[in-house]
C-alpha cells in the first residue's frame, strides 16, 4: 500500500509537487495521469526515497520513507524511465547485480531469474550482452529488474516510452500479472489511452497538483456524457464565443484565432446550428473533429489545454 | 557489506568485456618504457661523464697538487671536479649524485713533507662502474708518485713552495724511474664503497616508477570519468532507491580499482624483472604501495570529476588538473631527468610524493618508520576522499 498525504517538494522558488494525495491499494493498478512537467516523476521520486519531501508524508507498507527508508525500500520495485542497464552485461548479469541489491542470495536469485526472464520473453537472450537487444527487448529487461524480487509495492514511470506497439502490449500485460499477484502498482504515464486501458484508480494531476481523483467511471461522470468538439479554421475568438453562447448547453473550453474546443451533449446533432452561428460571426471552419467522453475531454476540461501540450 | 562484493563482480565483468581499454593502459606506457630505454640505451650503461667531489681540509701546496691533477687533460674529458666541504660532500655522493667523492684531510702536505703515514678517503658510487674506477686508479698513481717524491727528495722538498710545482715533477718523474726496489708508500688511500641507497642503476630503473604510474594515472582517470557513464544510464538512481547502501556501491568500486590496479602493477613489475633486468626490491611492500596509491588517485579524481556540471565539463576538468599534475609529478617523466626546480615542485603533488616513494621502495631498503608515516599519509588523505566522495553521490549526484 502507498498512502501519500500532503505531499509537497519545492525546488527553491519552483514547487513540483504541492499538496498532491491519494492511496494505492494492493491489488490495483493507480495512474498518475498529467502531461509532461506535471510533476509525476518527482512525485516517484519522494515515494521511493530519492527525492526528500519538503513538506508531507509517504508510507510504503506502513513504513515512512524518511524515517524508515530501508524498510520502506525493501517492499519497492522501481521501473524507472530511462533504461538504467548496464549495456555491456548480459540480461542474467544485470538480473543478478540488481537482485543482489534488494538483498536476493542464490538459489533464490537464480529461480527469479529463470521467472523474470520467462515472464518477459528474454529467456532465450539471457547471456546476451544488452546492447545487442532491441529497444523493447531493453524496456522488458528494465520491466523485469524491477520485479526481480517480487516486490510489494511497484512503482512504474512512463515505462512505455519509445516502446514498439508489440512491446507496449507486452509490458501493459506483464503490469496486470503484477497487480493480479497482489502488488500494488503505480502507474505513471501522459498516454491517456494507456491510463484507460490499464488502471483501476486515476489521479489526474497538472502543475504539481491532484485536480482529478477516482475510477474511470467516476471520471467520466464527471464530463456529463458531453462531447469534446474540436474545431480548426480561421476565427475571431470573442465573436465565435457569442456566436455559439445561444445554443443550449454548449461549453466554450478554448477559442483562439485558429482553434475553437467546446463541450457539449449530442454533438453531432447540433453540428448545422454551430455551423451557421460561427459562420454568421464571419469564422472560416476548414476542420471538425468530434470526440466521445474521455480522459484526454476530462483534463481539456479541467485545465483548458490538451495533455499532450 | 555482501553488496560491495556484488558491485566489485559487477565492474569485474564490465571490464572483462573491455580488455582492450586495459590493454591500452598498460601497454602504452610499457612501449614508452622501451622505447626510452632503447634510445638511452639501458641495461646499466654508464652516464658519459662522471662527477668528482673533493673536500680539501688541507688547504696546502700537496693537496692542491692533488686536486688539480684532475682537473688537467685527459681526465678532464671523463671528470668534472667539484669542490665541496666534507658534510656536502657525503651528503651528494649518499644520494647517488657524484661518482666518487675525496676526502683530503688536514695534514696531508705536513705529513708528506715529514715522511709520515698518512691516509685519504675515496667513496665511490656503487651504481658506476668506470668513472669511480678512474678516480681510484688515477689517484692510486698519484699517492704512489708522492711516496717516490718523499723518498727520493725529501731534503728539496722541504724548501719547495707553492710557485716551484714544475720542480716536484721534475723530481716525479726522476723518481718514477727508480720505483723498482723502493718500500711500499707510507700515504694510504682508504676506498669505500657507500652502502647502495635509493639510485636507479640504468635508464629502465628510472624510468620503471614513471611508466607503472603513468598506467596507474590513467586508469584512476578513466575509472573515475566511468561514474558518469553510470550516471547517464540511471543506475545510480535505481541503486538509490534499493535496500543496497550508495556507500557499499562505492566501497564496491574501490575493491574493484584495487583489484584492476594490483594487476597491473604486478604485471609492470614482472615487465621490469623480466625483459627490462630491472632489480625490485620489497616486492610486496612495492606491490601494496602502488596498489594503494592508486586506488587514493581514484578517489582524488573521482571527487572532481563529480564536481562537474556535465559529463564533458568533467572530462575537462580532469584533463586540465591531470595532465600536468601528470607531467610534473613523475608520471611522464621520471624526476632524474627533470630540472631540480620541477622536481622539487614535482614531488610536492600527490603522484610525485607516491612515484618518489615507490622509487625507493623498490631501489633500497626499507625505512619502516617512514612507510608507516607514508602509509599514515595515504590513509589521512583517502579517507576523507571517501566520505566526501559519498556526500556528493547521496546529496545530488546519484539523484
Amino acid at each position: 500500500m502507498i498512502e501519500v498525504e500532503q505531499l509537497r517538494k519545492q525546488y527553491g522558488e519552483l514547487t513540483a509537487v504541492d499538496g498532491v494525495s491519494f492511496t494505492a491499494r494492493p491489488g490495483e493498478i493507480f495512474g498518475l495521469l498529467g502531461p509532461n512537467g506535471a510533476g509525476k516523476t518527482t512525485t516517484i521520486g519522494c515515494i521511493s526515497g530519492l527525492l526528500q519531501p519538503t513538506a508531507g508524508r509517504v508510507r510504503v507498507m506502513g513504513h515512512d520513507v524518511v524515517r524508515d527508508g530501508t524498510a520502506a525500500r525493501q517492499a519497492l520495485g522501481v521501473v524507472p524511465q530511462e533504461i538504467a542497464l548496464y549495456e555491456d552485461l548480459s540480461a542474467v548479469e544485470n538480473l543478478k547485480y540488481w537482485g543482489g541489491a534488494q538483498g536476493l542470495r542464490n538459489p533464490l536469485l537464480g529461480e527469479r531469474i529463470r521467472q523474470v526472464l520467462e515472464l518477459t520473453g528474454l529467456e532465450d537472450r539471457g547471456a546476451d550482452q544488452v546492447k545487442r537487444f532491441s529497444g523493447g527487448m531493453k524496456r522488458r529487461l528494465n520491466f523485469a529488474c524491477g520485479i526481480v524480487h517480487q516486490p510489494q509495492v511497484l512503482l512504474l514511470d512512463e515505462p512505455t516510452v519509445g516502446v514498439d506497439p508489440q512491446s507496449r502490449v507486452r509490458l501493459l500485460e506483464l503490469v496486470r500479472a503484477q497487480a493480479r499477484a497482489g502488488a500494488c502498482v503505480l502507474y505513471t504515464t501522459h498516454y491517456m489511452e494507456e491510463a484507460e486501458t490499464l488502471c483501476d484508480r486515476l489521479a489526474i494531476v497538472d502543475r504539481g497538483k491532484v485536480i482529478a481523483a477516482g475510477t474511470l467511471a467516476e471520471l467520466r461522470s464527471m464530463l456529463e456524457q458531453r462531447d469534446l468538439l474540436r474545431l480548426s479554421g480561421v476565427f475571431q475568438p470573442a465573436a465565435a464565443r457569442e456566436a455559439v453562447a445561444p445554443i443550449n448547453h454548449i461549453e466554450v473550453l478554448q477559442a483562439e484565432e485558429n482553434l475553437m474546443v467546446l463541450s457539449l451533449a449530442e454533438a453531432s446533432r447540433k453540428l448545422p446550428a454551430i455551423f451557421a452561428a460561427l459562420e454568421a460571426a464571419g469564422a472560416d471552419v476548414r476542420g471538425t473533429t468530434l470526440t466521445q467522453p474521455s480522459l484526454e475531454s476530462l483534463f481539456i476540461k479541467l485545465t483548458g489545454k490538451e495533455l499532450r501540450e | 557489506m555482501r553488496f560491495i562484493w556484488i558491485s566489485a563482480i559487477k565492474d569485474l565483468r564490465r571490464a572483462r568485456r573491455d580488455p582492450f581499454g586495459f590493454a591500452t593502459w598498460l601497454g602504452i606506457p610499457l612501449l614508452l618504457g622501451v622505447m626510452l630505454t632503447m634510445v638511452f640505451g639501458g641495461n646499466g650503461a654508464p652516464l658519459p661523464k662522471g662527477r668528482l667531489l673533493i673536500a680539501d681540509e688541507d688547504h696546502s701546496f700537496a693537496s692542491g697538487v692533488l686536486a688539480v691533477a684532475f682537473a688537467r687533460e685527459p681526465l678532464d674529458k671523463m671528470l668534472v671536479v667539484e669542490r665541496v666541504n666534507r658534510r656536502e660532500g657525503r651528503e651528494r655522493i649518499d644520494r647517488g649524485e657524484a661518482s666518487a667523492f675525496l676526502v683530503i684531510p688536514k695534514g696531508l702536505q705536513q705529513a708528506f713533507l715529514r715522511n709520515q703515514p698518512f691516509r685519504l678517503q675515496l667513496f665511490t658510487n656503487p651504481s658506476q662502474r668506470i668513472s669511480p674506477q678512474i678516480v681510484e686508479e688515477t689517484l692510486s698513481i698519484m699517492v704512489e708518485g708522492g711516496f717516490y717524491v718523499q723518498r727520493a727528495a725529501a731534503a728539496e722538498l722541504r724548501t719547495v713552495d707553492a710557485g716551484q710545482s714544475a720542480a716536484i715533477g721534475a723530481v716525479y718523474r726522476r723518481i718514477m724511474s727508480l720505483r723498482k726496489g723502493l718500500d711500499p708508500p707510507l700515504i694510504d688511500l682508504e676506498t669505500q664503497t657507500i652502502q647502495e641507497k635509493k639510485q636507479p642503476k640504468s635508464i629502465a630503473a628510472i624510468f620503471f616508477p614513471t611508466m607503472l604510474f603513468m598506467s596507474i594515472w590513467m586508469i584512476a582517470s578513466a575509472q573515475a570519468a566511468d561514474i558518469w557513464k553510470e550516471r547517464a544510464l540511471g543506475a545510480l538512481r535505481r541503486v538509490a532507491v534499493t535496500p543496497a547502501r550508495l556507500s557499499a556501491f562505492l566501497a564496491g568500486r574501490l575493491v574493484f580499482v584495487a583489484l584492476v590496479f594490483g594487476g597491473v602493477t604486478l604485471a609492470g613489475i614482472a615487465v621490469a624483472r623480466w625483459l627490462g633486468g630491472v632489480p625490485v626490491a620489497n616486492l610486496p611492500v612495492s606491490a601494496a604501495w602502488a596498489t594503494l596509491s592508486g586506488t587514493a588517485f581514484y578517489l582524488l579524481m573521482l571527487l572532481l570529476t563529480m564536481q562537474a556540471s556535465s559529463q564533458y565539463a568533467a572530462h575537462v576538468l580532469v584533463n586540465l588538473v591531470a595532465f600536468p599534475m601528470a607531467l610534473v609529478g613523475g608520471c611522464f617523466f621520471p624526476f632524474d631527468i627533470m630540472p631540480g626546480w620541477m622536481a622539487d615542485i614535482g614531488r610536492l603533488t600527490p603522484n610525485g610524493w607516491a612515484v618518489g616513494q615507490f622509487a625507493s621502495m623498490v631501489s633500497g631498503p626499507l625505512d619502516a618508520r617512514g612507510l608507516a608515516t607514508a602509509l599514515a599519509a595515504l590513509v589521512g588523505v583517502s579517507g576523507p576522499a571517501f566520505l566526501l566522495a559519498l556526500r556528493r553521490l547521496r546529496r545530488s549526484f546519484a539523484i
